[in-house]
């Protein structure tokens, strides 16, 4: 059984630790953390996640163009994103499919909700 | 709680009343408009069609507002300062937003048309606008937008028309507030959805109202009771407890739940699949998640009155006209980070008031006078909410639960839900912790049986190891085990001064690593020690279990000294604690039906007493106690006195088990580690090695025979010495045993025959390199030497010599005595 890793990012610490402990403990999966776009993109291709938990909204280079980057690079562009992002509408939903990402959670997220929302976008089942 | 003051702003008025409106109506606009007349006239055209109009003035502030909200279209002025209609409108749909884009401009030309339906708008309007014009396109767009919003929505008997805004049930007209209306609606469009009282403000209510969840609970009041009039179930909006409300399924519903669009099926998929996942989640596992969660909250809270301290920074600044921008950007960064996160520590309220703070911030300046007033109260409240939740201690206590737990503290994520995976079976549960911080969080909040610590988890080894010292000063201190990849001295030598004692390889197979774990658990099980309180006091009885229990022993008391011997029997304590004075049997007798019984002679008694005059005292020892402690009970005398007593107790065992010369492990004591290693091997088809060496020239060694072999004779130097070197050499979970006078015998597990004779030819070479000279053997012949020099000098150590042989299980042997045999006459 090989645990699922997946990389955090968020420029807010203690967004990154909250979402840390959520996906440990209710999923048990191993959580790599990035606190900005361009740490998440050194890391995205070094570490190889599983998948990317992003945040919307960061100074310097923000979600979106993140993503943007990530799926320029043939090393990342097949890792899932998931975006964290303050609203969500169903236009929003659709256009960030449109976009590629694979889903989009909203915040602030339920802690006990957040690794289901996850494992429902990416399939994974909740192995605890 | 501002309701009073509402009216005092047109902007709020506005707000207020589009909220009233029916929620399908209710669409979000977004004007961008430089010119102010234009803007005015857009809104009054746009509020009187009852859409919520938000206006701006920039390309860059629509662009903030477009990332943070939701807009059901887009109403584009075409030429803007700096960055114009056009191209905001190119990098709305390369973001890939699809709210349809309204373009408003004064040319006319087909030209024009072209770039900006190019661009990505669904329209176009030359100004002067024509307001019927203009509401019939919007409403034309919003219709191609909205499609299925407008189908008849059925739930069961209920059914509820967009189009005319009626609702019924059994064809019966329900009729309802706006607010019921809205609510209903919000349900039937997400039919399997559990919506909190934040999520059904957050949908029905606008920014600037401020209702209560107690608002949401009169609504949905009112609502179930018109339902019920007309013969709905009562409970057809059911509560979910702890969640919110939910429409309730009904027969009906389960037949025909097949979603008629994807989007809602996308939603309905999620959502159910959330509520399988949180049942998916175990109790305990819910509470510790929500425990450490609180946990994270208590370490940052400073950090978030730091970041409310920004925004009464800026609000304050905002009063006296002197904000300037970066302080804006600031403040509206930290309020989007706390409306974003505030709600995930349980503080909804918080992320709702943040969220409006961060709306109103990034509406165009300058802020009206009310709208300052605004601010200002929000950020009180914000500032109140967060401090309240930091004076409550929401930290929920753990679930009990008997099996023992072990920590895991290591970043190596798949071993640890190896360990994590197989600790049931070992009859232990196991949790992770991927940094020190977590685990000091984890201990704190359920303190672990046993942890488990590489070195590798922080920077320096140092660090690491101040978590030992942490797990030491707990009460009782809790073992820790550490498990690394390395092996090297100087590290054994850090830990072991730190406090650590068991040491594990990583390349150990993971059932080893177990049993380890469970042997040390074991340990530490022992170590509570039972004690049994007699006293008929109950009081005292429970002063004495609160000041003993947190040290790790295990209470038992008795208050009716007639139960003594069942009690005694049944509990078999390591301690016995006595009352002087009781009715029907007094403490000395019970003393003395103890020393008399040949099972109890020996064990330890306390009395407990009022009366320290010479003649009880006297008479509390000549019964056979071995120590007292006078009433009233002072708390450290008491838990010293017990203390002391145990751990002579604990020394006294040690003895028996550690052979004092060598202090490697007795006989007896070996051949029962040896039988418990034997028996994992056997489990785990694993290798062990028996290794035997005996000193063979001992006896021709010195100048003559010592047959008893006093402590500082020379034979005895040797002996030590060569117990030192073999503690050395093996590792704390291997046995080493002094198994006769001068053979030891040493059992190392998971290694085959070919590494075992490689380990002894090691391990001999290092002994013939032994300078066994070094305190009892002089080089240098001197006279008036005592006599266990003379005999030192006298000792040839170039006459000694080692024998050594090892077995294999199970290729030689698969008992003890078997491997004995076979290592003794396999010598090498």
């Amino acid at each position: 059984m090989t645990a699922k890793r997946i990389l955090v990012v968020d420029n807010e610490q203690y967004i990154q630790e909250v979402a840390q402990v959520c996906l440990e403990t209710v999923a048990g999966w191993e959580v790599l953390i990035a606190s900005s776009g361009q740490e998440c993109l050194h890391q995205a291709e070094a570490e190889q996640p599983d998948a990317i938990l992003l945040d919307v909204m960061m100074p310097d280079m923000d979600g979106i163009a993140t993503f943007q980057k990530l799926q320029e690079n043939p090393a990342t562009k097949a890792i899932p994103v998931i975006l964290l992002t303050a609203k969500i509408q169903s236009s929003d939903r659709r256009r960030y499919i449109q976009m590629g990402l694979t889903a989009a959670i909203a915040k602030p997220f339920n802690p006990l909700e957040l690794a289901g929302q996850v494992a429902t976008a990416l399939g994974w089942t909740l192995e605890r | 709680m501002f309701s009073n003051s509402l009216g005092n702003s047109c902007y709020f008025v506005a707000r207020a009343i589009a909220a009233l409106k029916l929620r399908f109506k209710f669409m979000k606009i977004l004007v961008v408009e430089d010119d102010k007349l234009t803007a005015e006239a857009l809104v009054a055209t746009l509020a009187n069609q009852n859409y919520t109009v938000e206006t701006v003035a920039t390309s860059e502030a629509a662009w903030d507002l477009t990332e943070a909200f939701a807009y059901d279209l887009i109403l584009l002025d075409v030429t803007l300062p700096k960055q114009d209609g056009i191209s905001l409108c190119q990098q709305l749909r390369s973001h890939g937003h699809q709210m349809p884009i309204l373009l408003l401009t004064a040319r006319n030309s087909s030209q024009d048309k072209a770039i900006g339906l190019d661009a990505g708008a669904d329209d176009y309007v030359v100004k002067p606008f024509d307001p019927e014009e203009l509401a019939a396109r919007i409403r034309a767009l919003l219709r191609r937008n909205q499609g299925i919003a407008q189908s008849v929505l059925e739930w069961g008997d209920l059914q509820l028309d967009p189009k005319s805004c009626e609702v019924t049930y059994r064809d019966k007209p329900v009729s309802l507030t706006a607010k019921e209306y809205a609510l209903l609606e919000l349900f039937l469009r997400n039919s399997r959805r559990v919506f909190s009282c934040g999520a059904i403000l957050e949908n029905l209510w606008s920014f600037g109202e401020i209702p209560s969840d107690e608002a949401v609970r009169t609504h949905i009041k009112g609502l179930r009771q018109k339902l019920k009039a007309k013969g709905a179930p009562p409970d057809l909006i059911e509560t979910v407890y702890g969640i919110g409300y939910r429409l309730k399924l009904g027969k009906q519903q389960v037949e025909k739940s097949h979603p008629d669009s994807k989007e809602q099926r996308d939603t309905e998929t999620l959502h159910s699949s959330i509520q399988n996942s949180l049942a998916q989640i175990s109790q305990p596992t819910q509470q510790q998640t929500l425990a450490l969660v609180s946990k994270v909250w208590y370490r940052f809270k400073e950090r978030v009155g730091e970041q409310v301290g920004v925004l009464e920074t800026a609000i304050s600044a905002l009063q006296q006209q002197q904000l300037d921008s970066e302080l804006w950007q600031q403040a509206k960064q930290e309020a989007h980070t706390l409306a974003g996160s505030l709600g995930t520590f349980g503080l909804s309220e918080g992320s709702q008031l943040a969220r409006w703070i961060e709306q109103t911030l990034k509406t165009e300046s300058p802020l009206s006078q009310d709208e300052v007033t605004y601010l200002q109260e929000w950020v009180s409240l914000l500032r109140q909410e967060v401090e309240r939740s930091t004076t409550e201690d929401t930290t929920q206590t753990p679930i009990e639960d008997e099996h023992p737990l072990l920590l895991i503290v290591d970043r190596d994520r798949p071993l640890a839900n190896q360990l994590i995976a197989e600790a049931p079976a070992w009859g232990f549960r196991a949790e992770v912790a991927a940094n020190l911080t977590r685990a000091r969080d984890k201990i704190h909040l359920q303190p672990p049986d046993i942890v488990l610590l590489d070195p590798a988890i922080s920077p320096t080894m140092a660090e690491s190891l101040t978590l030992l010292a942490d797990l030491n000063k707990q009460v009782p201190p809790i073992p820790a085990i550490i498990f690394t990849e390395h092996n090297e001295l100087t590290e054994r030598l850090e830990v072991a001064r730190l406090g650590g004692r068991t040491f594990l390889q990583k390349s150990l197979p993971l059932s080893q690593v177990l049993e380890s774990i469970n042997q040390v658990l074991h340990q530490a099980d022992q170590a509570k020690a039972g004690v049994m309180v007699v006293d008929d006091d109950p009081k005292l009885l429970a002063i004495v279990r609160s000041l003993l229990e947190p040290w790790g022993l295990n209470i038992t008391t008795l208050a009716d000294p007639r139960q003594f011997w069942e009690t005694l029997e049944a509990t078999s304590p390591r301690l016995l604690i006595l009352d002087i004075e009781m009715p029907q049997i007094n403490g000395i007798d019970l003393c003395q039906i103890v020393r008399n019984d040949s099972r109890w002679s020996s064990l330890p008694i306390l009395f407990l007493t009022a009366h320290t005059d010479a003649d009880t005292v006297n008479q509390v020892f000549s019964v056979g106690a071995d120590d007292f402690v006078s009433k009233p009970i002072v708390g450290p005398e008491l838990v010293t006195r017990i203390i002391n007593r145990l751990e002579r107790i604990r020394f006294l065992q040690n003895l028996a088990e550690t052979d004092p010369l060598t202090q490697v492990s007795t006989r007896q004591k070996a051949a029962q580690e040896l039988d418990k290693l034997l028996r994992l091997a056997k489990r785990h088809n694993q290798p062990l090695c028996l290794f035997v060496l005996g000193l063979e020239q001992f006896e021709q060694a010195g100048d003559r025979p010592h047959h008893s072999l006093t402590s500082h004779s020379p034979a005895n130097e040797i002996l030590r010495q060569t117990g030192e070197l073999l503690r050395r050499s093996f590792e704390p979970e291997d046995v080493v045993a002094r198994w006769s006078e001068k053979e030891f015998v040493i059992g190392v597990y998971g290694i085959d025959k070919q590494d075992g004779t490689q380990r002894l030819k090691n391990l001999l070479n290092a002994l013939r390199q032994e300078s066994f000279a070094d305190s009892g053997m002089p080089n240098s012949n001197t006279p008036n030497s005592n006599t266990s020099k003379r005999a030192a000098q006298s000792l040839d150590t170039s006459r000694l010599t080692f024998s050594a042989g090892v077995a294999q299980y199970p290729e030689n042997g698969d008992s003890l005595n078997t491997l004995y045999q076979a290592a003794n006459s396999a010598l090498l």
